[in-house]
């Protein structure tokens, strides 16, 4: 080709190319030997919205007589405030009991305007299987110290995504994420109806009855149907959430969101199944991983009861421990006291995920939330992954 | 304390890369990541039924089996295998010509077929095109000569060789562009890609813009077929093929010295002693946080300076998954650039201005290119823009989402008016990343996922020729964005590659040289 010139003089083009390297040292030189700037507003504010853990104090336990759960309000030694969040999201408590090391994710109760005066609450529902949970109701004080997480998850209304009417589909402690939505709604956080129903045994048994009812009547855009399953009574709806009572209370247009204990899930889903919508139209707050794996489709009966052999691999740290074949190998390096990160146990959040070594396991189709090349290159989810061998993982380090 | 060789700070493109090269040369080596996946950038997030790509595009310099680039050609030498997707075009651009009239060109890739568009949306364009190409072609040579002499050019084979390249490379795009009398509406169409740089064709080298929009152009561009993150798992699996270990969720908090040399990093999981450190880190964070300030060299303090903490794109990103095929939206296009005009130092000042008078973004549907990208009946789509510390830095939590909204309604509203392609009533599922969440997933400065501007005076060929300076401390070669490469995906391949060479030279050399 012919040759290019880009100054009036071309053979002055050459020597600008040849003198870069002299040119970048003169503007180095020139400028101040100035200590060197490494902190950044805005790496500043992403680490306040989402610090590695929040070190909190029980600050207050509210006992909720027979509804049968506790509320634990937590805050910062120095009562400065917490990270804000939408509201429906969840905290994971790292929680030491006795030897063992375990998270447990909690949806917040309070509402976001809380975390600006510097508190967070969860709500604890005794549950006859509920190791952690019957731990807290029974030990966990005022003054008491725990570690948490930052606020997760992406149970929480978004305008591009949903309807503006949502309707809550509520079981027990399931209503903690809509409380929290109710009172963003109230204090003029979020702006979209509201209508839950909720429901529970007997009008005596319902989880925050008078602070539901409190909202509702301070806040047109909140509304609140009790369904009652043991008990019938005027003013409240009875049996079981149906989709007639959901189109009954439905406007033409609306998004459900569900969240409950298992049992309600299994119901409910049938239900919403009969009103067709899109599934971008219902969303469910994660259910954690099935008590009964053994159950499941696909899974070995005969190993139910076997114990192997986890050797686990942290960083230079290696060390050999019992896993069951009917728990996650999350439960089993809890037991042992490891320090391994997890959140939502319900392998969908993927902060668990780890290298899997050698060996054989099972993992529920409902609750395989890995990436494509997880799948692939031999990664898992200890949180929803079931021993079927002696296995080796490599699990990753726990910021504490 | 547990020895390794070699240590690779963040398991970012770069990290990665270094890695495996450092293995490759025999090296015990240990990398380490502060988030528990590889990749940095290059990675993925599952929402629903959806697994979504965070940053790639387009990968520039694969080309094929039969005519491989640089990337496909580095990746058969680490022996790593990938399912690539051919992305179909460059771009298509929706924005305003600089007499002010409409802009509407797509343009496809393989050279000839972008030189036959450009006819006919710029008649009489062909020869001028044609001779800018060529001069592409040769800074195409050039760089890949520069890159492999790791800064031990020789000047008279460069000048016999690519004696347009030494003409043309020391000045800013705009500056050849004129000088070749290229018509203006070539001009105009050809800024397209100041985006994927970060900055505007001013007072970017055109040696930089050349050389990667030859890259685009010449062998079309491709995307991983599961993503990013299957990109870094195929790296990361092979490191660990070749005897290579990695530490997840492992933050490395400081670098230890003996005397003057780099004897081992001080991390979250126990300290690790090392004879050489490969930081995946930009340099200021390097030098202003993780070296002991009294070994911080004159040197690393004035050239922080002179680059005056201007870093490149502070990425904003809003993802949306819907649940309709992409031909129902009348979404035609693989990537939409959609710009208020073509002055790109205008567009440049206008989105450092914040969301009230940023108008810049990309429309992009994967699934265009790779129709199984999601489930059957759905697809993914997102709008890429910069966000500015203008907004970023002094906005509240409480006040957070309502920006990220705000910003993400005016680009949505761009679309829409641009393209006429209106999502609204489809999303399923969606994500939106401030500059805020980059920060946080990758910790660089601001957000800014480019690095240090490669402004003209800074731009990658004068940092090609300082290799020897730009190294001051003993056992520390930091990589990635921010080193002499520059930005984007197959920069910091290359980047990795490189200094990982220089590295493995430095551990040669003292062995032979003993105690010295």
């Amino acid at each position: 080709m012919a040759n290019v010139k880009v100054s009036l003089i071309g053979a002055l083009d050459m020597l600008k190319f040849k003198n870069m390297a002299a040119d970048r040292e003169k503007a180095i030189q020139a400028a101040p030997a100035n200590e060197i700037v490494a902190t950044f507003p805005i790496n500043e504010n992403a680490k306040a919205l989402h610090p590695d853990f929040i070190d909190l104090v029980v600050k207050d336990v509210v006992d909720h007589g027979e509804a049968g759960a506790k509320s634990f309000v937590f805050a910062r030694e120095d009562g400065k405030p917490l990270p804000y969040f939408r509201a429906g999201q969840y905290l994971s408590l790292k929680l030491a009991v006795g030897e063992s090391f375990v998270t447990r994710p909690y949806s917040i109760s309070s509402g976001p305007k809380w975390a600006l005066e510097g508190m967070y609450a969860v709500t604890v529902k005794a549950n006859p299987s509920g190791f952690a949970a019957d731990w807290m109701l029974q030990n966990l004080k005022a003054g008491d110290k725990l570690k948490a997480s930052a606020p997760q998850g992406d149970f929480y209304f978004d305008k591009y995504r949903d309807c503006k009417d949502v309707v809550a589909l509520a079981g027990g402690s399931g209503i903690t994420p809509f409380l929290s939505m109710a009172y963003a709604i109230r204090d003029g956080i979020e702006d979209f109806n509201l209508t839950i129903l909720f429901g529970s045994r007997s009008e005596n048994a319902i989880l925050f009855r008078d602070e539901l009812n409190e909202i509702a009547a301070a806040c047109p855009k909140v509304k609140v149907v009790h369904v009652l399953s043991d008990e019938e009574k005027e003013g409240y709806e009875h049996g079981f959430i149906t989709a007639e009572l959901i189109r009954k209370v439905a406007p033409e247009q609306y998004s459900i969101f569900i969240c409950g204990p298992e049992a309600m899930y299994r119901f409910v889903e049938k239900e919403v199944a009969k009103l067709e919508l899109p599934r971008r139209l219902v969303r469910r707050e994660m259910l954690g991983v099935t008590k009964k794996v053994w159950e499941q489709p696909g899974y070995p009966a005969a190993s139910k009861d076997a114990v192997y052999k986890l050797t686990v691999k942290q960083g230079p740290n290696e060390c050999v421990i019992d896993a069951f074949a009917n728990e996650p190998i999350l439960v089993a390096l809890e037991r042992a006291g490891i320090k391994a990160p997890s959140r939502c146990r319900s392998g969908e959040c993927g902060w668990c995920r780890s290298r899997l070594l050698s060996g054989e396991y099972f993992m529920p189709e409902e609750n395989d939330g890995r990436r494509w090349a997880d799948k692939k290159y031999g990664f898992i989810h200890p949180c929803a992954t079931f021993p079927l061998s002696d296995l080796t993982i490599e699990v990753p380090g726990e910021y504490l | 304390m547990v020895k390794y060789d070699a240590v690779v700070v963040g398991a970012g493109n770069a990290g990665l890369s270094a890695a495996i090269r450092m293995q490759l040369g025999g090296k015990k080596t240990l990398l380490i990541e502060q988030h528990n996946l590889p990749g940095g950038c290059a990675t993925s997030f599952r929402r629903g039924r959806f697994e979504i790509e965070p940053s790639l595009h387009e990968l520039c310099d694969v080309g094929t089996a039969s005519m491989p680039g640089e990337i496909r050609e580095l990746f058969g030498e680490y022996g790593v295998d990938l399912n690539w997707v051919q992305c179909p075009d460059c771009f298509r651009v929706i924005s305003k010509y600089s007499d002010g009239s409409p802009m509407d060109v797509t343009m496809p890739d393989g050279i000839d077929a972008f030189i036959a568009k450009m006819e006919e949306y710029v008649p009489g364009s062909t020869p001028k095109m044609r001779e800018l190409f060529d001069l592409y072609e040769e800074i195409r040579l050039g760089a890949i000569y520069t890159s492999a002499s790791a800064g031990k050019a020789d000047p008279k084979y460069m000048r016999e060789h690519f004696p347009n390249m030494l003409r043309t490379g020391a000045y800013p795009v705009a500056k050849v562009f004129r000088a070749m009398k290229l018509p203006q509406k070539c001009q105009d169409i050809l800024s397209t890609y100041w985006g994927y740089l970060g900055v505007d064709m001013e007072h970017l080298s055109f040696f930089h813009y050349a050389s990667m929009m030859q890259r685009y152009v010449r062998l079309g561009a491709y995307i991983p077929l599961h993503t990013s993150h299957e990109l870094s798992s195929a790296l990361l699996d092979r490191f660990y093929q070749l005897g290579g270990e990695a530490w997840f969720n492992c933050r490395a908090e400081q670098f230890l010295f003996e005397g003057d040399k780099l004897c081992g990093v001080k991390t979250t999981l126990g300290d690790v002693a090392c004879d050489m450190c490969l930081p995946n880190i930009n340099a200021d964070i390097v030098y202003g946080k993780m070296v002991p300030k009294e070994l911080v060299p004159e040197r690393e303090k004035k050239l922080s300076a002179a680059r005056f903490q201007r870093y490149g794109a502070r990425m904003f990103v809003a993802y949306f998954c819907l649940d309709c095929d992409y031909h129902e939206l009348g979404i035609e296009n693989y990537s939409y650039f959609l710009a208020g005009g073509s002055d790109s130092v205008k567009e440049y000042n206008n989105l450092l201005g914040g969301v009230s008078t940023n108008e810049y973004c990309i429309f992009l549907c994967y699934n265009v290119a790779n129709p199984e990208f999601s489930p059957k009946g759905t697809c993914v789509c997102s709008i890429t823009t910069f966000g500015s510390p203008k907004d970023w830095n002094g906005c509240s939590q409480k006040d957070y989402v309502a920006l990220k909204e705000k910003m993400t309604d005016k680009m949505l509203g761009i679309v829409k008016q641009k393209t006429g392609i209106d999502i609204s009533g489809h999303i399923e599922e969606v994500s939106i990343a401030s500059p805020w969440t980059f920060a946080r997933y990758l910790g660089v400065p601001e957000g800014a996922v480019y690095g240090h501007e490669v402004r003209d005076w800074d731009g990658i060929m004068p940092r090609m020729m300082m290799l020897k300076q730009d190294y001051p401390v003993k056992g520390l070669r930091p990589i990635g964005a921010g080193g002499p490469r520059g930005d984007g995906y197959s920069g910091a391949f290359i980047c990795g590659s490189l200094v990982g060479r220089l590295a493995l030279k430095d551990l040669k050399d003292w062995a032979e040289g003993g105690a010295n």
